[in-house]
């Protein structure tokens, strides 16, 4: 899938700006405070329906504005040109229209137009909490089949309501008999199936991280990957079982959870524990490891949507190179100049080492500036410096990293 | 504009309570009926007060109706082997325009939502267990005594609080020896009963599945 063209309209530092594509990789530069990261912001809400940076879609609204715009034009590899377009009003809310036409739920866009971000903040995928690692599984997963992103959104309003529920009993409510055990029933059976699919998701995902980890770091132990969750395995092997292990559970949790008011168990409690051979990441990796496994995570989800859906996803570097060594910095670089990479869009501040690598300006590959919140020009290496030393670069970032 | 009656702009404030009617609607309807001739007026006000003192709630079935109870569970010519309970009155419409189903309703009047203080006893849920058991035993007494209720179909919306309360029905009806059964996913993913065409729901009872 390829991203012909983006328009951003009173969104964060951009009164209006547009922006056009060329087919493989789309360098944005400019100093800090230009919008660079915000254009890979509004790529993602035209994917994903929602941002990155934050939770609260009033954020990326411009100082003052009533509200705001993105849409885009893909081009698929299966599908003729799709035209999306996101407007967020505060009072309304979000608004999708696919083109022009608008959708019932926000949610029938996730998987139709596929996307992996690379972040310098992806080490939280082994070194921050455990939440981290469910919304891995939770973006990828919702976009690599639409069912679960559907039993997702429904686990978590019952989940709500059972811990509304909960609640009730915590502050002595009288409750018909019966009524916990209704919302057990539809928490443990769309929680089984949650469960089901992270787990097949794991066994298939585990190659393609063992193969994006040994392209980055060739000599060290192979990484695996384990799922706590309230089944193990070998005593449930389909989503029916996982429910009734699953039901068993809450059975076991039940005077704690009308002591707490809430659900402690399912999905939504669940853990990935993260392995380099026999030691776990997450207590005992240097830094250093943790980016490398971090990055190592997200080129393997690229690698596992490539290979599960139609459309190749767009891939999104946002200030990636700056914490990479040098070495690491080539192999991405040459990923995403390689036909195993379709379409990627780079944010970075200093663009001169990747102008070394990359020729922009030539058709497949843009350079574009940024400034303040506009494009200053594109599609041309003007401005890029190819002869700043990048030894200096090189050095400081291997010590940064370990 | 209308700064100068207190009388219009009441109006407007009571249209503006109504679903869906924005300020600028309320002002538009508040409007036209300055414009109406007098007796349309009087024709609306009437209806509008009508709706209150003359329907009810069908005393078997507990749809709104003129006369109790309603013309459906006073029919000769629909199937009393069969109950299809629905969340809302609006559900029966929808149903109803099909023209595919010939059996009985049960109106519960909401579903199970524990975020909005709603249990079971703020059903008719109860009502419905009653109607069921009713007919299947029987008190051997009464020489009306209802046909046998063979099947119950759940109608709720197909989202989480529709699955709970269909689950939740299903448990204490099937300790009645009644065939429950849950309306297929015909439908559209989050679409309420109210919404779907004819198609899709005549579709969704032709594949609905025993629970
Ligand atoms: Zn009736």
């Amino acid at each position: 899938m390829r991203l012909l063209s983006l328009r951003l309209k009173s969104f964060r530092a951009h009164a209006e700006t547009s922006v056009d594509f060329a087919t493989k990789i789309n360098l944005l530069h400019g100093p800090n405070g230009a919008g660079k990261t915000n254009v890979l912001e509004a790529i993602y809400y035209l994917c994903l329906t929602k941002s990155f940076l934050t939770r609260n879609d009033a954020h990326a609204l411009q100082r003052g504005a009533q509200f705001f715009e993105v849409d885009g034009t893909f081009q698929g590899e299966q599908r003729a040109s799709t035209t999306v377009r996101l407007a967020y009003v505060p009072s309304e809310g979000k608004r999708l229209f696919r083109n022009g036409a608008p959708l019932v739920r926000l949610a029938e866009i996730v998987g139709e137009l596929p996307l992996v971000i690379l972040s310098p903040t992806d080490h939280v995928l082994t070194d921050g909490g455990p939440e981290h690692r469910r919304r891995f599984l939770n973006t990828t997963l919702s976009q690599a089949r639409p069912v679960y992103l559907d039993d997702l959104l429904k686990y978590r309003r019952a989940l709500k309501q059972r811990n509304a529920l909960l609640h009730q009993i915590r502050r002595g409510g009288r409750l018909a008999p019966g009524t916990l055990n209704a919302w057990d029933e539809e928490l443990v059976q769309l929680g089984g199936r949650i469960i089901f699919r992270r787990r097949q998701f794991m066994e298939h995902f585990a190659g393609f991280l063992a193969e994006a980890y040994r392209l980055l770091d060739a000599v060290g132990e192979e990484p695996t990957m384990e799922y706590v969750t309230v089944a193990s395995t070998h005593d449930a092997s389909d989503a029916e079982s996982i429910a009734v292990r699953f039901r068993d559970k809450l059975d076991s949790l039940r005077r704690r959870e009308s002591e707490q008011g809430r659900t402690l168990a399912g999905p939504h409690r669940d853990e990935v524990i993260f392995r380099l051979g026999d030691f776990e990441v997450r207590p005992y990796a240097s830094q250093g490891q943790h980016r490398t496994v971090g990055l190592a995570i997200r080129l393997a989800t690229f690698l596992y949507l490539r290979n599960r859906l139609e459309e190749t996803p767009l891939l999104l570097l946002d200030d990636v190179f700056g914490a990479l060594d040098a070495r690491r910095a080539e192999v991405v670089l040459d990923l995403l100049n390689s036909d195993a990479v379709g379409q990627s869009v780079i944010t970075a501040a200093r663009p001169e080492m990747l102008a070394r690598h990359v020729q922009f300006g030539t058709g497949d590959h843009n350079a574009i500036a940024l400034a303040d919140g506009s494009v200053i020009n594109s599609s041309v290496t003007t401005g890029i410096d190819r002869s700043e030393s990048l030894e200096k670069d090189e050095v400081n970032t291997v010590d940064a990293t370990g | 504009m209308y700064l100068t009656s207190e009388t219009v702009e009441t109006l407007v404030e009571q249209f503006s309570k109504l679903p869906t009617v924005g300020r600028k609607t309320a002002q538009r309807l508040a409007a036209y009926v300055l414009k109406m001739p007098r007796e349309d007026v009087v024709q609306l006000a009437e209806a509008l007060v009508a709706v209150k003192d003359r329907v009810m709630a069908c005393t078997i079935c507990f749809n709104v109706t003129d006369n109790d109870p309603c013309p459906i569970c006073a029919s000769a010519k629909r199937d009393r082997a069969v109950i299809c309970v629905v969340e809302e009155p609006n559900d029966v419409l929808a149903l109803e325009r099909t023209g595919e189903y010939r059996g009985l309703y049960h109106v519960l009047g909401g579903v199970i939502s524990p975020l909005d203080g709603i249990g079971p006893d703020d059903l008719k849920i109860r009502e419905l267990v009653a109607r069921v058991a009713g007919s299947a035993g029987g008190d051997g007494l009464s020489e009306d005594a209802d046909e046998p209720v063979t099947e119950v179909i759940l109608a709720m919306n197909p989202n989480v609080e529709g699955d709970t309360t269909a689950y939740y029905i299903g448990q204490l009806l099937g300790a009645l020896g009644a065939q429950v059964t849950r309306i297929a996913r015909g439908l559209p993913i989050g679409g309420d009963l109210e919404y779907a065409d004819e198609a899709t729901l005549s579709r969704a009872l032709e594949g609905r599945a025993g629970m």
